[in-house]
């Protein structure tokens, strides 16, 4: 079991996201805010903007026209959205070239943050009831970061990977052998990172929950089930596959209240793959991944 | 040794014998593997879903995203290297499954059970398989032998 001290110290040790994402987060909250401070608050950092610009183009955000500049973007897809591209973009650089212990590479695992932030959406407003009930306030920013805490406790893994994957081997997800042997999940961490970068509760409710939908508190849950079915899926398709491979288990009540059909997932499946592919190739070298 | 990657929903065939084919990280995906070692020569689709219907759209532009339209192209691929179907040595890797007892991501399941169907129908027999299990799979096959073999939870195993 590692001693939470060292837990907290890792999480500190992190490199952090530009501050202008939980700056963007906050003019989001506040009705007052303008295009032109969101336009203010990304422009001077150069390295977020053409990071943003590179994935506002993926198809997946559904552009008619390439945009060139920030207050394009903002212009077109709302400061919302505008905030959730933006967070990807600043989250993108900071995944090391390799997580130890999870056996994974940077190109794989953002494949793997990108995979499930688009099947997430993608399953949210899936048919007529998805299409009536919209998806989750950030929902694709909290798929995007679920494993943030990954980055946090992937040392610590490698510390334990003997104990952890004879566990799995014998057939317990891998989660649950994080926990009994390190005595912390990857979930727990995440949160944890996701309030030291002060990001927006969505994050780190998905980051917590995304093993664990049920024990999610009310307000957090369709979000919660929404990236566990997401994860999922990912993980069955074998993106981002990882020393986990398919070892986790799903919550038969977060499917439903996700309103995943074996239908529905198939469709999304077939549907996102090129979408997929496109958004994880937007930031190639250059952008910070591999 | 030159390696030549299957994407997912997609197939490669070779008769360079110097070519290894491979594909990464099946989950509940299914990778076909053709051997022919009269014509030396070797094929893989590496497909995701079991039916066309899914999403008749995706499978005219993607064929081997899907079990029904990849796989015949598959076989055909192998025909135009001038390969005979009785030669051919079929192996089967993927379709694993995650923890579920509600049967929603039994994709892997779906994936293997079309597989069996077709090769009833068209008399076609599995040599070997590898398939099923909460795990992930990386397969290779080389062209000039036809040795095979799947990479999962950090072990090589010949197939």
């Amino acid at each position: 079991v590692i001693d939470p001290a060292r837990v907290a110290a890792s999480v500190r040790a992190l490199p952090t996201p530009s501050a202008a994402v939980a700056r963007l987060h906050a003019l989001a909250r506040d009705p007052r805010s303008s295009a032109a401070d969101l336009d203010a608050t990304i422009r001077p950092d150069p390295a977020l903007t053409a990071n943003l610009l590179k994935l506002a183009n993926s198809a997946h955000f559904g552009l008619r026209h390439r945009v060139g500049t920030a207050r394009e973007a903002i212009a077109l897809l709302g400061v919302r959205r505008v905030c959730e591209v933006a967070t990807s973009a600043a989250f993108a650089p900071l995944i090391p070239d390799r997580l130890p212990g999870y056996d994974v590479d940077a190109r794989a695992f953002w494949g793997h943050c990108v995979a499930v932030a688009v099947l997430a959406e993608r399953v949210a407003l899936a048919g007529d009831r998805g299409a009536r009930r919209g998806a989750p306030d950030l929902l694709f920013t909290a798929g995007l970061l679920h494993d943030l805490g990954k980055l946090a406790v992937a040392a610590f893994v490698a510390e334990g990977a003997g104990a952890i994957l004879g566990r799995v081997r014998s057939g317990g997800p891998f989660a649950a052998a994080e926990r009994e042997v390190l005595g912390v999940d990857h979930g727990e961490v995440g949160a944890l990172v996701a309030e030291a970068w002060a990001l927006p509760p969505p994050v780190a409710w998905a980051a917590r929950w995304h093993h664990a939908p049920a024990a999610a508190p009310e307000e957090a849950r369709p979000l919660c089930a929404l990236v566990h079915v997401a994860d999922a899926l990912a993980h069955s398709l074998g993106l981002g596959a990882d020393a986990g491979e398919l070892a986790r288990a799903i919550d038969p009540e977060a499917a439903r209240l996700a309103g995943a059909s074996v239908r529905t997932l198939e469709r999304v499946a077939s549907e996102s793959l090129d979408a997929i592919g496109e958004m994880t190739r937007a930031l190639g070298a250059g952008g910070g991944i591999g | 040794v030159n390696l030549v990657t299957v994407d997912i929903g997609d197939y490669r065939v070779s008769a360079e014998p110097g070519d290894v084919i491979v594909t990464y990280a099946l989950g509940s995906c299914i990778a076909v593997m053709l051997h022919d070692p009269v014509r030396r020569a070797a094929g893989m689709i590496h497909y995701m879903l079991p039916l066309s219907e899914t999403s008749p759209e995706k499978a005219k532009a993607r064929p081997a995203m899907f079990a029904d339209t990849g796989v015949p192209l598959l076989f055909h691929a192998m025909y135009a290297l001038g390969c005979r179907k009785e030669d051919l040595v079929v192996k089967v890797a993927g379709g694993g499954a995650l923890y579920d007892d509600g049967g929603l991501f039994n994709i892997g399941k779906r994936n293997y059970t079309i597989l069996r169907k077709m090769f009833w129908k068209t008399n076609v027999l599995v040599a070997a398989e590898d398939v099923g299990g909460a795990r992930s799979r990386t397969v290779r096959l080389h062209v000039a032998t036809g040795r095979c073999t799947v990479a999962s939870q950090g072990e090589e195993t010949p197939l």
